[in-house]
């Protein structure tokens, strides 16, 4: 087999049954949770808008407000679980289940909002936000379905890296000539009707170069052969492409003052550095980079001070920079323990939404008050159980490459998460990304649907690692090792 | 692609390579936790801790809900007197109604458009019965819901005084505050000029009266006795007074040889000239303390001030409330001896500044509720009782209570107290000291104050200040007026006073 053949992502492809238990039962109790879920919201609008008129209740009954919307989310569900078995691969069987009830939640919080929070006309149809979320969920879990079970080698990953890191940078040059501004940011690049935010994008193409990059030079880079001073540091050409992310990483928050996937980057960036190395000092160094940045940006640049302003003191301004922030604040408070119920909460001031964002930036303020700290904690939870499953697929990879992919991979998801988390609940300055699974958007969905494929792919042991494909003489070696072993 | 790093990563066993990559896998994932244990922490400070404080904030929007729908607790004075009640209109909306423009400033008003102030912003959740919220509580409640019982607030204000003193300062801008020393209830605490609260409740007539009220330049909106800050001038003796007194630097007797030469040509301190007008009267006589206070020596006070020195003047005053918010009912401004800014100790500039500081014209700014506790102290023998407005929430709710006086803390000793309070008699019943506070003695009843003239640079009147307390012996009434631009101390603000000491005795009876 040439190495072309092997790269060919589809090839070889049969039907092998393999039952998935686990799998079947985590979404079981997946759609029945979902399922309740829908069933509340549903009786709790129907109460709220019968008091609202004046009227009295007769009865209830517990119809959830797009019932068809959620029963096509999780028939999708099991349609995905059965070609899973169908394809008989020995991927993991927990990614789908967590993901599943994340990307439910976010169903079902967006077909609670206001429906015409976003809208957008296909074929002369309006659709909703809810619908459009739905769609978009449907598009995702094809994309996780066909990567997991038709994606066989990963050497069209490893392979391509240098041309993954320029297709990377493509973009971002493509959403600073051609894109547009989104709340002061430049985030979003239109194509037609359909417009995007390539940095979600982006953050997947990253970890696919940094795997690539790292897992071919970590043993140079655990080195220590050039002395400045008391500092050891390894060869130093070696060091320029961590140099080169650390710029990128400012010129993101300069020039499409995108704050929030500047510090996902560099974040996941540190994070696998170290994974590669085990160096604590590299990260030490980054942060201390970091540090540094982030002092000259915040003396710099308008957008900077201003967020970490609102940031140390929201009430200063509680009605119009500090809004949001307070306003989130607010409906935490507000959730408690148990929460409110789901389609009880966000009281409007003056018909409008408390938290504008809610839909994206800002998911977390909408669980954390209509399912409480309980629901908020379980949300951290399944992220947890998506981060600890994607290192547990990197801690049993075959190789470097592997391993520092999918422990990319899963840090993706948890720093993401952490970030956006984070500033809801006022630990650290807020910044514009999404919480992953659960906001609105089709990049972000798409985005974490490659990441939670391709964790997938790499989840499965009956894939042997690809040889270094232009290394003949490795490549032999390997061949004959696994013969000798069977 | 170069061959290098493979040929160097081939030299090790590859098994151990492998098993490295496993650690720092399973470390980042330690890392990953820990991070997320800190976004549980973080939501539990916010859900739990924090959930009651948030969750009765006026501006939070389920509060504004509630406020709409629900009848607030009515507010009532020392007597029983309504303030502020609650009614439905026609489409069972509540509505508030004000009964006085003069207790504005102290009860506030709640409108729908504009939010809340006063007494009714800072017991928002009292009234409205929101206290009940507790997050564990919370648990309970959410299968045993039941409306939460609104509360009242009854004030020690007097409404009555309250009246006197805004008719007494009329068309003035300014303020009054009286209080009782023993016990820091608050009976006055007026602010001209007033506004038409019920005019903001009322849906109707809110938007023209607040926008109106906004752009007025008198600014009707600041309760200037809690938030206005002025140059005390003259009354600001007191507390050097208190600071001397405190710290030893000073005794009821003491004299200094280079006043009275210095009332001719002035004091210099470092280049700057401390001057005074009382020559013909005292002559070549060193003043002592009670002499110094009835002609109110500028040069005796700086002299006494820079004894002191600005560490220790800054750090008394500390302990009459200046340099920090004073815990009452009401937000207030922070009351500071200097800016601080400078390097001399206190944060003083220099001995300069100091010197003007002690006689209340340096970078001194003060509330007048500030130096109506100055008054209050040295007429409670030395000890700051907690000010308070609100003596008891009323109502069938759980949170009902009274509130008892509460001492703050002991300021000086009682025999500097009362050495004080004979150098303020004097200022206000001596020979001379009569000229400077002429109407502030009360007839019958023996009566301590201080005036004060803040000049303020530049053309124009300077701020009319008095503080005092009657009668001198077991005082019942402490004061504090300030009028602004009302001229010298003793033409505006101690008839003021004077009178409206006389309105407390003839309402509560002389001693």
């Amino acid at each position: 087999m040439s190495a072309l053949a092997q790269a060919r992502p589809l090839a070889g492809f049969r039907l092998h049954p393999r039952p998935r238990q686990t799998e079947l039962l985590l979404l079981a109790i997946v759609a029945a949770t979902l399922l309740v879920g829908g069933m509340s919201l549903g009786a709790t609008q129907q109460l709220r808008a019968v008091t609202r008129s004046g009227g009295e209740l007769a009865a209830i009954d517990f119809l959830p407000p797009d019932t068809q919307g959620l029963l096509v989310y999780l028939v999708a569900l099991f349609a995905v679980h059965i070609a899973f078995v169908l394809a008989g691969r020995r991927t993991d069987q927990v990614l789908l289940p967590a993901v599943a009830m994340l990307g439910g939640l976010g169903l079902l919080l967006m077909q609670r909002l206001p429906q015409d929070l976003v809208t957008q006309s296909f074929a002369g149809t309006e659709y909703g936000l809810g619908q459009l979320q739905l769609g978009w969920l449907l598009i995702a879990l094809t994309v996780i379905a066909v990567l997991a079970i038709g994606v066989r080698s990963d050497a069209w990953l490893r392979t391509y890296k240098y041309t993954w890191a320029a297709v990377g940078i493509a973009l971002l040059l493509l959403v600073f000539v051609f894109g547009s501004d989104v709340n002061g940011a430049r985030l979003s690049l239109s194509i037609g009707p359909l417009s995007g935010q390539p940095s979600e994008l982006l953050k997947v193409i990253l970890v696919v170069f940094l795997a690539g990059y790292l897992s071919e030079n970590r043993a140079l880079l655990a080195e220590e052969n050039t002395r400045i001073g008391p500092l050891k540091l390894p060869p130093l050409p070696y060091l320029a492409p961590m140099v080169a992310m650390w710029a990128i990483a400012l010129g993101i928050v300069v020039v499409q003052r995108d704050l929030g996937a500047a510090l996902l980057f560099f974040a996941v960036f540190l994070a696998l550095l170290y994974v590669a190395t085990g160096r604590p000092s590299y990260v030490i160094g980054g942060l201390i980079l970091f540090v540094a940045g982030a002092f000259v940006l915040y003396n710099l640049f308008g957008h900077v001070q201003a967020r970490v302003d609102i940031w140390l003191d929201p009430w200063a301004d509680p009605q119009d920079a500090g809004f949001q922030v307070v306003q989130a604040l607010y409906a935490f408070g507000r959730g408690g323990i148990l929460g409110v119920g789901l389609g009880a909460g966000l009281p409007t001031i003056g018909g409008r939404l408390p938290v504008p964002a809610v839909h994206t930036d800002y998911p977390l303020a909408a669980i954390g008050e209509e399912l409480g700290l309980i629901g908020l904690l379980a949300v951290l939870g399944l992220y947890l159980v998506v981060v600890s499953r994607g290192l547990r697929i990197a801690a049993a990879a075959h190789d470097d490459f592997r391993s520092l992919l999918a422990a990319g991979l899963a840090l993706v998801v948890g720093v993401q998460a952490f970030i956006i988390a984070g500033g809801n609940l006022k630990l650290i300055p807020l910044t514009g990304i999404t919480l992953p699974f659960i906001s609105y958007g089709g990049s972000s969905l798409l985005a974490n649907a490659l990441v939670v494929g391709l964790l997938l792919v790499l989840s499965d042991h009956g894939a042997e690692p690809p040889a270094a494909p232009r290394d003949r003489r490795r490549r032999f070696r390997r061949s004959r090792l696994g013969k000798a072993r069977a | 692609m170069s061959g290098h790093p493979v040929t160097i990563q081939d030299r090790k066993p590859r098994r151990r390579r492998s098993r490295d990559i496993k650690a720092n896998v399973f470390r980042t994932g330690i890392a990953v936790a820990c991070a997320f244990t800190i976004l549980a922490v973080g939501a539990g400070w916010w859900q739990v801790v924090e959930a009651q404080r948030l969750g009765v904030a006026p501006d939070n929007p389920a509060v504004i809900a509630i406020a709409r729908r629900a009848l607030r607790g009515p507010i009532e004075d020392r007597n029983g007197q309504w303030l502020a009640r609650s009614d439905r209109d026609a489409n069972g909306e509540a509505t508030r109604e004000y009964r006085d423009d003069a207790v504005s400033h102290v009860v506030g008003y709640s409108s729908r458009r504009y939010g809340t102030a006063g007494l009714e912003r800072a017991y928002n959740a009292e009234l409205l019965g929101l206290q009940g919220v507790d997050p564990l509580g919370d648990l309970t409640r959410k299968f045993n819901a039941g409306p939460d019982q609104r509360l009242g607030l009854r004030l020690a204000l007097d409404l009555r005084l309250q009246r006197a003193a805004v008719r007494g300062l009329g068309k003035d801008k300014g303020a009054v505050v009286m209080l009782d020393p023993a016990t820091g209830e608050i009976l006055a605490m007026a602010s001209t000029p007033v506004y038409d609260a019920s005019a903001i409740a009322d849906p109707d007539t809110a938007t023209a009266t607040f926008e109106r009220l906004q752009a007025d330049d008198d600014r009707p909106l600041l309760p200037r006795s809690t938030l206005g800050r002025y140059v005390p001038g003259s009354v600001f003796k007191i507390v050097t007074g208190i600071a001397g007194l405190n710290t030893g630097a000073i005794d009821p007797g003491t004299t200094f040889e280079e006043q009275p030469p210095a009332e001719k040509k002035g004091l210099v301190v470092e280049g700057f000239r401390v001057r005074d007008g009382h020559h013909e009267v005292t002559g070549d006589t060193a003043l002592d303390m009670n002499a110094a206070t009835e002609v109110s020596c500028n040069i005796w006070y700086a002299l006494a001030g820079l004894e002191t020195g600005g560490g220790r003047l800054v750090d008394e005053a500390a302990k009459l409330g200046f340099g920090a918010s004073i815990p009452f009912d009401l937000p207030t401004a922070i009351s500071r001896v200097t800016s601080g800014d400078g390097r001399a100790p206190g944060g003083f500039t220099d001995d300069a500044e100091l010197a003007s500081a002690s006689f209340g014209q340096g970078e001194t700014f003060v509330t007048p509720l500030q130096m109506a506790l100055v008054a209050s102290t040295v007429a409670n023998d030395g000890v700051l009782m907690k000010p308070h407005l609100v003596t008891a929430f009323t109502g069938e709710g759980p949170g009902a209570r009274t509130i008892n006086p509460e001492a703050w803390r002991r300021v000086m000793s009682e025999g500097d107290a009362r050495a004080l309070q004979a150098a303020m008699q004097q200022a206000v019943e001596g020979k001379l000291g009569r000229q400077f506070t002429p109407g502030a003695a009360v007839d019958g009843v023996p009566t301590a104050g201080k005036s004060g003239t803040a000049e303020l640079g530049g053309k124009g009147e300077p701020h009319s200040w008095f503080i005092g307390f009657a009668p001198v012996e077991n005082p019942q009434v402490a004061i504090a007026v300030l009028v602004e631009r009302g001229g010298r101390g003793g033409e505006r603000a101690a008839p003021l006073a004077g009178t409206l000491m006389e309105r407390y005795f003839e309402l509560y009876g002389k001693p």
